[in-house]
């Protein structure tokens, strides 16, 4: 572990930008993000919030500017860098695959294998093993689904949501990012996940980033907000400082 | 993530048992064909001819390389993908096969490391197409479709090849203990190894994943671009090894062998409950699929039936097996 001052952000995002061929997803963002808080990034459809949730994961190579965890600069040049160097995104529609159980999905790129070496050799997977420690760790979250061995297409939306985030608290240990982990749930899933969400930072100073479209849950669960504005960076807020009709302002472009 | 778990998601037992006769159903199918055979064929012939030993060994004969690629096929399509070259592709590997063993000297086991070798690299092929020029599965093994079939004719100057060491014919076909032949035990091993790697490895499982949601897969950290490869080469090696099955029984190797051979496998495949969307395979189903086509055709010879209907029904089953497996995914999902 390399030492952090105490002053040292956990993460610190410099002046990012991205483009897409002709579309400017990002044009310049900076921020630094405090460890054991939680930032929402925000801003209307297009704005760049996934574009970089996706740098900060791995899945794309900013244009210019670069990012630093714990001080040390990150280059990843594919998700499982990202996902080495601890930090666990859940992605907007795309966190779960349908067709395999909820063990299979915690543990998807990171199976355990019986069978010693030959095991290894042919990856021979230890079922019983990761169905065992899924189900103790999203007991530990406070996480409830009726088994395992569950196939995630035959779950509700909000135990989807709630696996996808069991698996990235499972294995990430710096930042979690979450894209719009609310968007697909109806009123009491909203609040199961937001008081999971309060509970995590609270108990175990968990640093989150969460992309979402409702100024409410912003408001309750936020220490700081990110305002992005087709791909510019309008705003960075204080909770303490602000109100949801100003961050509302800023996102539609009513406050520059 | 209610408080208490929800019982409602949880199949009900009306819903396991459609769910359950729409995913093995095929199975039911089979049975009542063979029912329907030995019951029809005494009544028809005056004695019973289908039901015998003899009969029976030859069904699972005419099963048996179509089975070997198929289980092949079963993981190309429950990855999402398809390969429409392995009729080609096995024409191919017997004629390289074949001159290897005429031409070359090569012993009866180096005859099958060739077949394998030749299938595999035109897996690999169909695999870098896909994998690196980015063509779409459909596309990309259309076109070697005609690349192999080209080869093969080019290489064996459009005739079949004849005359070569008699000991890879006799290690590769005719019977062995109880008279069963030996294609029949090749492609028992092949489907045992197969639901292997299917169900048990982290091969198997990141092949369901890849058809599953390719995007989610690579976003998990595994590499997608590497699993897909492997998944064309294993078509290939199978694809090989059936072309070693045909060139021995067949003594030859003709440069047109294997036409539509992957209508078959396909139907096979798709028959059996693999998802032509990918996500979902079978492969118990892909070789009770093979079983049918072969009995499709047995049965029809057997009663007399014009040999041009055979065609007729493989499809019609193939178009209800489709349509089972959607009504299935409408049952299963909610909205
Ligand atoms: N892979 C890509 N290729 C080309 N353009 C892209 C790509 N990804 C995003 N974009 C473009 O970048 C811009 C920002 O997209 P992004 O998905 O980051 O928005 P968002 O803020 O997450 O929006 P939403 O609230 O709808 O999820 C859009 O104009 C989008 O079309
Ligand atoms: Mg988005």
């Amino acid at each position: 572990m390399v030492s952090v001052s105490e002053n040292t952000p956990l993460l610190r995002v410099e002046d990012i930008t991205k483009s897409f061929g002709a579309v400017q997803a990002l044009r310049g963002i900076t921020f630094d993000l405090v460890r054991g808080t939680v930032m929402a990034l925000v801003g209307d459809n297009g704005a760049g919030k996934s574009t970089l949730a996706k740098i900060l994961s791995g899945v794309h190579p900013p244009t210019s500017g670069q990012f630093y965890l714990n001080g040390q600069s990150c280059r990843f040049d594919r998700p499982a860098a990202a996902l080495a160097a601890g930090i666990e995104t859940v992605y907007q529609n795309l966190a779960l695959i349908e067709e395999l159980d909820v063990a299979d999905n915690v543990y998807l790129g990171r199976e355990t294998t019986r069978g010693g070496a030959i095991g290894r050799l042919f990856g021979i997977l230890d079922r019983p093993a990761m169905r065992q420690h899924t189900a103790k760790a999203l007991s530990q979250l406070h996480i409830k689904i009726p088994a395992p061995t569950l196939a995630v297409r035959k779950m509700s939306g909000g135990q989807r949501q709630a696996v996808a985030i069991g698996r990235a608290l499972t294995w990430g240990r710096e930042l979690f990012i979450l894209d719009e982990p609310t968007a697909a749930l109806g009123v009491d899933e909203t609040e199961q996940v937001l008081r999971m969400i309060e509970r995590l930072r609270e108990e175990h100073g968990l640093t989150f980033i969460i992309i979402s479209h409702n100024m409410q849950d912003v408001y309750r669960i936020a220490d700081t907000i990110v305002v992005l504005r087709q791909g510019r960076h309008v705003a960075t807020l204080a909770k303490n400082d602000t109100t949801p009709e100003e961050i509302v302002a800023y996102i539609t472009g009513a406050k520059e | 993530m209610s408080e208490n778990a929800t019982p409602s998601l949880l199949p009900s037992p009306t819903n396991r048992v459609l769910e359950f006769i729409a995913r093995y159903g095929i199975i039911f199918v089979l049975v009542i064909m063979v029912v329907a055979l030995s019951i029809l064929t005494p009544s028809l012939r005056g004695e019973q001819y289908f039901l015998t030993k003899r009969n029976l060994l030859q069904v699972a004969l005419q099963a048996s390389i179509n089975s070997v690629i198929a289980v092949g096929m079963t993981f190309i399509i429950t990855s999402g993908g398809i390969d429409l070259s392995v009729g080609s592709m096995a024409g191919f590997a017997g004629v390289v096969t074949a001159i290897a063993l005429r031409d070359y000297g090569v012993g009866y086991l180096g005859g099958f490391l060739v077949a394998v070798g030749a299938g595999t690299a035109c897996g690999l092929f169909n695999g870098l197409l896909i994998t690196r020029a980015n063509l779409r599965p459909f596309i990309a093994t259309l076109g070697t479709m005609g690349i192999f079939r080209g080869l093969a004719l080019v290489a064996s100057d459009g005739r079949p090849i004849y005359g070569f060491n008699r000991r890879f014919i006799d290690t590769f076909s005719g019977e062995t203990f109880f008279d069963i032949p030996k294609p029949v035990i090749v492609a028992a091993l092949v489907a045992v190894g197969g639901w292997l790697i299917l169900t048990q490895t982290r091969f198997g499982k990141y092949t369901i994943a890849i058809g599953g949601n390719e995007e989610t897969t690579g976003l998990a950290g595994i590499p997608i671009q590497r699993y897909k490869l492997g998944i064309y080469a294993l078509g290939g090696f199978l694809t090989g090894t059936a072309a070693a099955l045909l060139t021995a029984r067949l003594s030859s190797a003709d440069p047109i062998a294997g036409n539509l051979f992957e209508l078959d496998a396909i139907a096979a495949t798709v028959m059996g409950g693999t998802s032509l969307t990918g996500g979902e395979g079978t492969i118990l189903g892909t070789v009770v699929g093979a079983l049918i086509i072969s009995l499709v055709r047995n049965g029809m010879n057997i009663l007399n039936v014009q040999s041009f209907w055979q065609q007729f029904v493989i499809g019609s089953v193939i178009i209800l097996a489709v349509m089972l497996d959607q009504w299935r995914k409408k049952q299963v999902r909610p909205q």
